[in-house]
């Protein structure tokens, strides 16, 4: 069983079993893949160094619109245009703290620094909302019947797992945090 | 152009330059603008005090407050500042997967004095 994360001498630390972080790894893997940029043919070279993709679209599917959400609450031609500007740079944000998290998931014992800690946080959050996504979860209500999916022989179908494993996550996410929030008071 | 937005040391750093609002503003650079942070059922409330503290620089209190505002209420103002600081904020909040818009603030130019973040009884449902 993965132990909690703590914060201590050497930093952030925690530990995971191996099935554990080939799991975390192909969650981490599937985020990544959703938020690839799609590559068009008419795309300016130019503009791709600097970040601009004038052909970016509002997402279609949900969890990747959860993931690079509109940037104005009504005005879909303000946030489109925002997204031109921005949203190449956001998906590559992402990608890197995903890329990051699973790069340190080669050993059990998982040590991380500060900003090591932040990507991680990062990165389990979006794996997290893109379960979320997928398991439906739209209330506080959905979540808490969610929440009450903790026993892994009862995994039965597709949605029993997926709802173990987002509590699998949400655990190993609180728990960092706890760790982060006693690392800023060590430093305060 | 002095609204006092409690920026932490992160947004410090992209207007060390000291050229405020010189280049490419599209809109007057004095009219205030609001970034609103929204509830989901997804994200820790640990993470969103985490992400307010970390990033904006504010007090754990504070911090705890804007994100039981959010819970509670739905939303919650975390930050003003011009379109820029906003828009720049938001992209931000997308990073760590909190789910945040901005909007221009109601009071107008001078309006609010900016402080009290959060404080945004009375605006609640606009657009």
């Amino acid at each position: 069983m993965a132990k909690a994360f703590k914060y201590g001498l050497k930093g952030i630390t925690g530990f995971l079993e191996p099935a554990e972080r080939d799991m975390l790894r192909s969650l981490i893997d599937d985020v990544i893949s959703m938020l690839q940029p799609a590559e068009h043919a008419s795309q300016d070279p130019l503009a791709a160094l600097i970040g601009l993709d004038m052909d970016v679209q509002e997402p279609t599917d949900r969890a990747v619109k959860r993931l690079l959400p509109n940037v104005m609450k009504n005005d879909d031609g303000a946030s489109l245009e925002f997204r031109q500007l921005t949203e190449r740079s956001l998906r590559e944000t992402k990608i890197g703290a995903l890329r990051a998290a699973a790069l340190d998931l080669d050993k059990d014992e998982v040590v991380l620094t500060a900003e090591g800690a932040r990507l991680w946080s990062m990165a389990l959050n979006d794996v997290r909302l893109v379960l979320a996504e997928r398991l439906d979860i739209r209330d506080e209500e959905d979540a808490e019947h969610v929440h009450l999916m903790q026993d892994w022989s009862q995994a039965e179908d597709v949605e029993s797992y997926l709802a173990l494993v987002y509590n699998f996550t949400t655990w190993l996410q609180e728990s960092l945090v706890q760790a982060m929030l006693q690392s800023l008071d060590a430093k305060a | 152009m002095t609204l006092s937005v409690a920026l932490g040391p992160d947004t410090q750093e992209g207007t060390r330059t000291g050229t405020v609002a010189s280049t490419d503003s599209l809109t007057a650079p004095d009219i205030p603008w609001n970034l609103v942070i929204w509830n989901d059922p997804v994200n820790l409330m640990s993470y969103v005090s985490y992400v307010f503290q970390s990033y904006f620089g504010y007090s754990e209190s504070k911090a705890n407050r804007l994100m039981m505002e959010v819970h509670k209420k739905g939303r919650s103002i975390v930050a003003h500042g011009s379109k820029e600081q906003v828009e720049r904020h938001a992209v931000a909040m997308h990073g760590f997967g909190l789910w945040a818009t901005v909007e221009k603030a109601s009071g107008g130019p001078g309006g609010n004095s900016g402080k009290s973040a959060g404080s945004g009884q009375g605006k609640g449902k606009r657009g």
